[in-house]
């Protein structure tokens, strides 16, 4: 199929440039309410995507390139030339600056697939679920709501104009439970929801995620709303990742990429504070676009468009060094191809994560939050606390319900990073970071 | 009007499902087959680029299987014959009988094509007039402040055709459904900020359209909150727009009532059947068949024909959102909201179009009767929180009233959180109004499908931060 649309793409008029990229994947899906399967399912896909780009004057007569990207599906192998044909005239339509395409280049070897997730997906689906089920009798007063675990391969293929050729297996594990804790007493309920993904069993502890979710389940009960006011804030785990990576795309990810510098969207400049001109009270960031990370859920030997996987240091001590950047706005910012973001890593910081709790009057902690989604553009953030806790000298309080707002850029200027780290499937960095103070509205 | 033919792929294998579906109850009480083909186009310009280009496209086909105790699925990127038929097969080997509970209700016979109505055909024009529709409005609106560093124009539509086939029915779809987004970028050298008018809607071309008058509304609006503030945190008397009011809707108590979330334990709402939840002004309803919204479609992806629910009336809980499974093992009648992001992924109870019912109220009186307050506008995103019921919801702008005028001071982003019947309780008066806001829903952090929420504007009483 691959070579077929290969040869409808070479020599055809106006396929100044092109790229094919096959998709080739497979999905293991186990589905549970409480002890009792719902569903069992499979899925085999394959889709190949064609790229086309196509030089041409622009509408104001300036050299130009357009592109344009068409599907095309394993039964529609006979419609290849004319498929070329459609994405040629819609990339005829969009005037652009000329760019290139990645040429051939070493691609590091970087763990993305599992052994055990590729030959056995239904067994480890098993396994996992029993897992599960042995874990979660463990915890008193708890049971699971449900729990849902996807397993996925993919093959992804990749050739272009310029000689690039490479191929990548990748697995992927999604679990996602939902834990239950009752309060024999008033016969008052409360979940824990929590959804992890990785690449390879050996990053999954499962019985340690049932034991912390557990916890917060039977800590919601007791939980009420938490104090009002501008609130030195310890941000921590799952909380932490969902604030610093968004649920689409991180601030910090946003205002490094070259993309949106070109567009205009992003402040920042290369040499400068990414504080603007806040005085930095805190652990300054240092901040990596890690595409190599060992089983990094965006990991990968080569990006989209075929440029190699890198550990790039893109933030340091606050200041930027580099935008990420593809070819295309590379070339437009005249700054080197980088290649897609990858994973987010931040060194570590000053300190240690039991210090962090230090504070006269009110600490906030907050472990997790109903769906943190910071603002890319300004980087402003506001969203319901699942839980939390509130510390007042040695007393320890559950906190539900309420909201924490700030804004990331400017309060990042004046907090401290753990010397912990963690990883959390795309995020490799301090397991806790805490803020001078957050607006917390609460009851 | 008219109404999308069924895409011809589908059209060819349509006559063949039956028999497949009766291949695999040879081994099962009950099978069904939903069978898919989507394309989509996007057009885009902004200030430095354009692009039209082909969007994701997908082909194929997922079999479903009652064992008696759980469903079997096999899914399969194709729409040949033999590969369906290979598929059926694999699944019917895959089979494992568990007689446990009772076998889902197939429904009553029906044989019938549906389509919701285009009245400019997407499929009937060039790429090249999508590509210029976002030109002329981009033309329209990048100049009208200085300060605009960005605009952003985005059309995309999408085909969507769809069988589906149990031993009773064979039902098949067609539609199409269109998102125009306008962004816009403001900075004043330190601050970004941006503000957005946002089109989606099933239909045709004619959606893709925001006058100049709006566009000039949308460019001062969003150069305005350079100045907006953030809101000191509390309690308020709040007046929801229609986007927010409808994420209210969709996330205070439409995911709350999907009653796979009762089968979970996870809805509190399973507590309050005939209750009351919230003001006597407050009706809920969840209607796929809404004229133009976004979630609409004619028959849900496990056969179920398309209508409204009332969730609740006159602030009592009536009727829960159900899928296929869920409805089957609680025994309650189903609703069409049996929905799966893709033949790729499983089905759900799904909301479709999720809207407060709109009262007598204009606008300018429930701002007139505010004496210290707060007009959310722009919903920019939600969460549930089905077996806590508390419930988030993020507004892109806040304008202060104060004796019933607007004063001109602004505030964003403004997040509303609460618990569901406090907030429910505390609507004391319903607008007039009805618009519905398009939008993609996950169900907790995947399974994305198309819904709309909306409803008038609503004044009720909330915790801002």
């Amino acid at each position: 199929m691959l070579e077929r649309v290969i040869q409808a793409l070479e020599g055809r008029p106006g396929v100044d440039d092109w790229l094919v990229r096959r998709v080739r994947a497979e999905s293991t899906q186990y589905y549970l309410i409480g002890k009792v399967p719902e569903n069992r399912r499979s899925a085999r896909t394959e889709v190949l995507e064609i790229e086309v780009h196509h030089d041409h004057p622009s509408r104001q007569g300036a050299p130009s390139r357009g592109s344009a990207s068409v599907m095309l599906l394993p039964d529609e192998l006979d419609r290849a030339a004319e498929r070329v044909d459609e994405a040629v005239f819609m990339a005829g339509l969009a005037d652009n600056p000329p760019y290139g395409l990645p040429g051939p280049a070493t691609y590091p070897q970087v763990l993305v697939a599992d052994r055990l997730l590729l030959i056995e997906p239904e067994r480890v689906a098993q396994d996992l679920a029993d897992q599960l089920l042995s874990a979660v009798s463990h915890e008193p007063g708890i049971t699971l709501a449900s729990a849902e675990m996807l397993l996925d391969r993919h093959v992804v293929t990749l050739r272009n104009s310029r000689g690039i050729s490479a191929e990548q297996e990748d697995t992927s594990l999604l679990v996602d439970l939902v834990l239950l804790a009752r309060d024999t007493a008033t016969g008052q309920e409360t979940e824990a929801h929590f959804e992890v993904r990785r690449r390879a069993l050996e990053t999954l502890d499962l019985a340690a995620i049932v034991r912390q979710q557990a916890q917060y389940a039977r800590d919601t009960l007791r939980a009420r709303e938490p104090t009002t006011g501008r609130l030195a804030t310890i941000v921590s785990g799952d909380a932490l990742q969902s604030l610093l990576t968004g649920m689409f795309i991180s601030p910090l990810v946003f205002r490094s990429a070259a993309q949106f510098k070109y567009q205009g969207l992003s402040p920042w400049e290369i040499g400068a504070s990414i504080y603007g001109d806040a005085e930095v009270r805190g652990d300054p960031l240092t901040m990596y676009a890690n595409a190599i990370l060992p089983w990094g859920t965006r990991s990968a030997a080569f990006d989209g468009e075929g440029l190699p996987g890198r550990r790039l240091l893109v933030i340091e001590h606050g200041v930027l060094r580099q935008f990420w950047a593809s070819q295309r706005y590379a070339e437009y910012l005249n700054v080197p191809p980088t290649g897609e973001f990858g994973n987010l890593e931040l060194s570590p910081g000053s300190m240690a994560f039991a210090d962090m709790w230090e504070q006269d009057g009110i600490l906030c902690h907050v472990v997790a939050f109903s769906s943190m989604t910071p603002d890319p553009v300004t980087g402003n953030f506001v969203a319901e606390i699942r839980l939390g806790y509130e510390r007042r000298g040695h007393e320890l309080q559950p906190i539900k319900g309420g909201s924490l707002s700030g804004n990331l850029f400017a309060d990042l200027a004046g907090a401290r990073l753990s010397q912990e780290t963690v990883f959390h499937g795309h995020y490799l960095g301090p397991e806790a970071i805490r803020f001078p103070a957050l607006t917390v509205s609460g009851g | 009007m008219t109404e999308p033919a069924l895409a011809p792929e589908l059209e060819a294998i349509r006559s063949q499902l039956p028999e497949l579906v009766a291949r695999l109850e040879r081994h099962a009480p009950y099978a069904a087959v939903l069978a898919t083909s989507t394309s989509r186009l996007q057009a885009q310009v902004n200030n430095r680029e354009e692009r039209v280009s082909e969007g994701e496209r997908s082909r194929g086909a997922v079999f479903t299987a009652w064992n008696g105790e759980y469903l079997q699925e096999h899914a399969i990127g194709s729409l040949l014959p033999g590969e369906l038929a290979g598929a059926a097969d694999l699944l019917a080997r895959e089979i494992t009988p568990r007689p446990r509970y009772p076998a889902p209700d197939p429904g009553s016979p029906l044989e019938a094509h549906l389509a919701l109505p285009v009245q400019i055909d997407p499929s009937a024009r060039p790429a090249r007039d999508k590509l210029e529709i976002c030109q002329r409005h981009h033309a329209a609106v990048r100049d009208l402040d200085r300060r605009l560093v960005n605009a952003q124009v985005t059309y995309e539509e999408r085909f969507e055709a769809k069988v589906f086939a149990n031993r009773t029915r064979l039902i098949s779809q067609s539609l199409v459904r269109i998102r125009f987004r306008i962004m816009l970028f403001a900075s004043d050298g330190q601050t970004v900020r941006h503000d957005w008018i946002f089109r989606d809607a099933t239909g045709g071309l004619e959606i893709a359209h925001v006058s100049d008058d709006d566009l000039a509304a949308l460019a001062a609006g969003t150069v305005a909150l350079l100045g907006a503030q953030r809101i000191e945190p509390g309690f308020y008397d709040v007046i929801c727009d229609p986007s927010v009011a409808g994420a209210v809707a969709h996330e205070a108590f439409g995911h709350g009532v999907e009653t796979d979330m009762f089968l979970k334990q996870r809805a509190r709402a399973a507590d309050y059947l005939g209750k009351r939840v919230g003001s006597p002004l407050v009706n809920l309803i969840d209607d796929p068949t809404a004229a133009g919204g976004y979630g609409s479609y004619c028959v849900d992806d496990e056969g179920q024909l398309a209508a409204p629910t009332t969730v609740l009336r006159a602030g009592i809980f009536e009727q829960g959102l159900t899928d296929l499974y869920s409805a089957t093992r609680l025994g309650i009648p189903r609703t069409a909201n049996g929905r799966r992001e893709s033949f790729t992924h499983k089905a759900y109870a799904r909301m479709s179009n999720t809207f407060f019912a709109p009262g007598e109220t204009p606008l300018e009186e429930l701002i007139g009767g505010l004496e210290r307050g707060v007009l959310l506008r722009r919903m920019s995103s939600g969460m549930e929180d089905p077996k806590g019921w508390g419930v988030q919801v993020e507004a892109n702008v806040g304008e202060e009233i104060v004796n019933g005028r607007r004063t001109g001071r602004l505030f964003s982003p403004v997040g509303i959180t609460g618990y569901v019947p406090d907030i429910l309780a505390s609507v004391s008066a319903v607008g007039n109004c009805l618009a519905l806001d398009g939008g993609n829903c996950g169900k907790g952090w995947k399974e994305w499908v198309p819904v709309s929420s909306g409803g008038p504007h609503l004044r009720l009483r909330a915790r801002l931060g």
